[in-house]
């Protein structure tokens, strides 16, 4: 099956490849591929046809490294789903590059952060919930919450008992789910506030003229830290230096076609300028 | 016993001249005409730093209000500072002029002492998105002084330098990043001796490596960076250094140090005559201890590093791998007194961790390490001989176990409220927080499209039932004197003078106590509840007492939440309201006085 899953992978990727705009020269032989290990399944972040914003943004920066991409399909989705592909496959050298994961995240080396994202209240514009700005905003109380569950905001929603009667969504644990559920539940009414992670939803948002999305805002008003904005990076083995490196280079050359992409797909983000 | 106060000399004001040349020893001559800031600090009209002095002693040797007249006290003069978060700083009084900074949007005010007319006004321009990653309200510690200039640190992480005359912008230096989680709240330390800014960094919750900067005070540019963590070379650690090298990595794993917290967003110090200035680190990153084994150095860490080129000197770290986020980043005072009898070049630090740390500032030699609330249990006590805690571990925290009844919670015994140095008793009057917490680390991780970052932190009231505590601390013995027990945690700074102290309480109250009792002299209801500290000064011949009220900061956003009743859960809606029955948000500048 894995097999399969690693031809299916490199087939779809020279179809990919041979899409690309058409300018570019076929790169020579002696170039090694750019192994990207990306979900089959899992849009807006990725898919086999390459239509999720992590492979277009892959292709950007295989370009500016002069390398063609191929993809190994992994589903980073159920238990230690993210965790068991770094260690089955970056670990193992079966591909490169994970291409959006949070910076300094512990298991993988990261490159300077290329975009900033916040989880996210969604809401129906001009339903009344305009008051809700952070999670201590008292108006929560009394609307009904869906979330994304085991995730940052569970734990702030948990600090201020508001999970009870609240409506979890389980998108990264199944294989089949799609983001897209905690819109349409907004859009249906069934539930009346979203609570997710910005680019998993702003594909969905944007295609709803009438959801707003807004950001979370940071906080420590229970005690404990909260972190709802976090910078994100690409990530690869730990020890490979030279790579990121060159990575970091290419992220800052290619920075105004990755913002155009995160635009495309509805992603609210705010721009690193740092030395990252 | 006999106290002498590096800064109690009694100096004319206009003998600037005079000490400069001591002050200076013959070091980091300025083009410009520079005048001393420690020999401005001893005239008692004036309130030149945010702590008064470069010893961070917050005591006024203005006499006219005292023990037996501050009950006549009464509202001179107030102002709306326009903004409503934590205002957790203080003005500064230079000359005829009366300086402050808000919380963001960090309005800068100069107001004429005479008729209070606003002189300028000045508000940079920031992102807004500064105001998402500030990890605990968006709270300001005030302005700095220095060679007409005023020194303003923004939230966004902006370094402004405002002609004190005008509030035009001389220079700008972006200290901080808060895209990569940074921000500046700290008031930063103006040493005009040296041609020096110094500012630190808040935002440990998220991944930064901590570090102090050196600005040149005339033209803003960088003088020299000092990292928390990592190697030699980056810590500024060289030949100046006594102690063991190379800490900053080999006591990580990996090269997890590059995210290892420290931050510096305390109240500095400075010691002319050793020509060495005082901090403290904050918690090393990540939050979750299992993740980051080892001691990790140089967090939680008392530095004393010269400000012309940044080598530290000493350095002692008071909770190696912290576990609880008792940053270490309070105030360091500077007070020449006896520790168990022995006269000593003292610096007294008022940790987090509930111990009150004593040491020569000269060499950095721990003398005195005493739990100042009794409850303190994460230790058992400090052995000051090895300069480590006998940690008990049945409070240490680990992954996916909730730890129960841990004292102090993380918002420390004490945490960023300044305290003051009286020298009438030589006692500190120390405002002290007083819960506790269960507390449950999580793992960093990334669950398939959803990053995560987090611990469930539970706090509620210590021991007795009480919130916090005023008290009053014997250094020579290493106990308490007395204590004034509060509702809330006692979040704001103390000033002494003649005797008595001032502070401000989370439920609005600003009062005034005994330094010898703790006895209760005088109280006014304040517009908001106060987390800021406050100032003693004189103008015209009379003296006034002025205090920032705007409560908010980490224990007033949101606040007491879920922390009056244990039992009651993680639930904030009755705990919020407990607040909410005695203060709202607000910010005014309340300044008193006595006819």
């Amino acid at each position: 099956m894995r097999q399969l899953r690693l031809i299916l992978g490199f087939l779809g990727a020279m179809a990919l490849w041979g899409t690309a705009a058409l300018p570019a020269p076929p790169a020579p032989a002696a170039v090694a591929p750019l192994r990207v290990c990306a979900d089959p399944n899992y849009m807006p972040y990725s898919d086999r046809s390459g239509d999720g914003f992590e492979n277009r943004i892959a292709q950007v920066v295989a370009a500016g490294l002069g390398r063609p991409v191929v993809y190994v399909w992994k589903s980073i989705r159920g238990e230690d789903g993210f965790t068991e592909m770094v260690h089955q496959y970056i670990d193992r050298g079966r591909c490169d590059l994970v291409v959006d994961v949070p910076y300094s995240e512990a298991d993988l080396q990261t490159t300077r952060p290329y975009y900033i994202s916040s989880y996210v209240f969604v809401y129906k514009k001009g339903a009344g919930f305009g008051a809700i700005t952070s999670l201590d905003s008292p108006q929560l109380a009394h609307v009904k919450i869906g979330y994304e569950a085991d995730t940052p905001v569970e734990i702030g929603l948990k600090l201020r008992t508001l999970t009870i009667g609240a409506k979890p969504f389980l998108t990264a644990d199944e294989e089949d789910a799609s983001p897209a559920a905690i819109i349409d539940a907004v859009q249906a009414g069934t539930i009346s506030v979203g609570l997710t992670w910005d680019p998993a939803v702003g594909y969905y948002v944007g295609q709803h003229p009438d959801l707003t999305a807004v950001v979370i805002p940071n906080a420590r008003s229970q005690g404990s830290p909260e972190q709802y904005t976090f910078p994100m990076a690409m990530g690869t083995r730990s020890g490979n230096d030279a790579f990121v490196t060159q990575l970091n280079r290419v992220l800052g050359q290619e920075q105004s076609k990755i913002d155009a992409i995160l635009n495309a797909y509805h992603i609210t983000y705010f721009k690193p300028n740092g030395n990252g | 016993m006999k106290i002498r106060l590096i800064a109690a000399a009694v100096v004319p004001v206009l003998a600037i001249g005079l000490l400069a040349g001591y002050l200076l020893h013959g070091s980091a001559a300025t083009a410009q005409q520079t005048v001393s800031l420690n020999d401005m600090s001893q005239n008692a009209n004036q309130w030149v730093m945010p702590a008064g002095d470069f010893a961070n002693l917050r005591h006024s040797n203005l006499t006219q209000i005292g023990a037996d007249n501050v009950k006549d006290m009464h509202v001179a003069w107030m102002m709306s500072t326009g903004a409503t978060r934590g205002h957790e700083g203080q003005p500064l009084v230079i000359g005829d002029t009366l300086y402050f900074e808000s919380a963001y949007p960090n309005h800068v005010y100069a107001v004429a002492l005479d008729d209070y007319h606003i002189k300028w006004e000045y508000t940079p321009t920031q992102d807004s998105f500064a105001t998402s990653v500030a990890c605990c309200d968006l709270v300001n510690r005030g302005v700095g002084y220095g060679d007409g200039m005023i020194i303003a640190d923004a939230l966004d992480g902006t370094v402004y330098a405002l002609d004190a005359a005008t509030g035009k912008v001389d220079w700008r230096y972006k200290e901080a990043d808060p895209e990569l989680g940074q921000t500046l709240t700290s008031a930063p330390l103006v040493i005009p001796e040296k041609n020096r800014v110094i500012v630190g960094v808040s935002g440990g919750e998220y991944g930064v490596r901590g570090y102090v900067t050196a600005l040149d005070l005339h033209s803003g540019h960088e003088a020299w960076r000092a990292y928390s963590e990592g190697p030699d070379t980056d810590v500024l650690i060289g030949s100046d250094f006594h102690g063991p090298r190379n800490q900053g990595t080999a006591t990580w794993h990996g090269d997890q140090w590059k995210v290892g917290g420290g931050t510096t967003w305390g109240w500095y110090s400075y010691d002319p005559k050793l020509d060495l200035f005082y901090y403290g680190t904050g918690n090393p990153g990540t939050w979750n201890p299992s993740q980051r084994p080892g001691e990790n150095k140089w967090s939680m860490t008392i530095f004393a590093r010269h400000p012309g080129n940044g080598q530290a000197v000493w350095a002692f770290q008071m909770t190696p791998h912290d576990e609880w986020d008792y940053d270490g980043i309070n105030e360091m005072i500077l007070a020449d007194i006896k520790v168990h009898d022995a006269n000593v070049p003292a610096l007294v630090h008022f940790d987090r961790d509930g111990f009150a740390f004593e040491l020569n500032r000269e060499t950095g030699k721990l003398l005195l390490a005493n739990k100042f609330d009794p409850s303190v249990n994460w230790a058992y006590d400090y052995n000051v001989a090895a300069g480590k805690p006998n940690q008990n571990p049945a409070y240490a925290t680990r992954q996916g176990y909730d730890t129960k009844g841990i004292c102090p919670a993380s918002i420390g015994s004490k945490d960023q409220q300044p305290a003051a140095f009286d020298p009438a008793t030589g006692y500190f009057i120390v405002p002290t927080n007083h819960w506790c917490e269960d507390y449950q680390p999580f793992a960093v991780k990334y669950k398939a499209g959803f990053p995560f970052v987090g611990a469930i932190v539970k706090m509620y009231r210590g021991p007795g039932n009480y919130g916090g505590a005023l008290i009053a601390w014997d250094p020579n013995a290493g106990k308490i004197v007395w204590s004034d027990h509060e509702h809330f945690p006692c979040w704001s700074g103390v000033v002494t003078t003649n005797g008595i102290a001032f502070y401000g309480t989370m439920d609005g109250w600003f009062k005034a106590v005994d330094t010898k009792t703790g006895n209760l002299l005088f109280k006014q209801k304040m517009p908001s509840g106060m987390i800021g500290a406050p100032i003693v000064y004189s103008y015209g011949g009379k003296e006034y007492v002025a205090m920032l009220a705007g409560v908010g900061g980490w224990a007033g956003i949101g606040l007491a939440a879920g922390l009056t009743n244990p039992t009651a859960g993680l639930g904030a809606v009755g705990a919020a309201a407990d607040l909410g029955k005695y203060t709202t948000l607000g910010g005014d500048l309340v300044v008193f006085t006595i006819d």
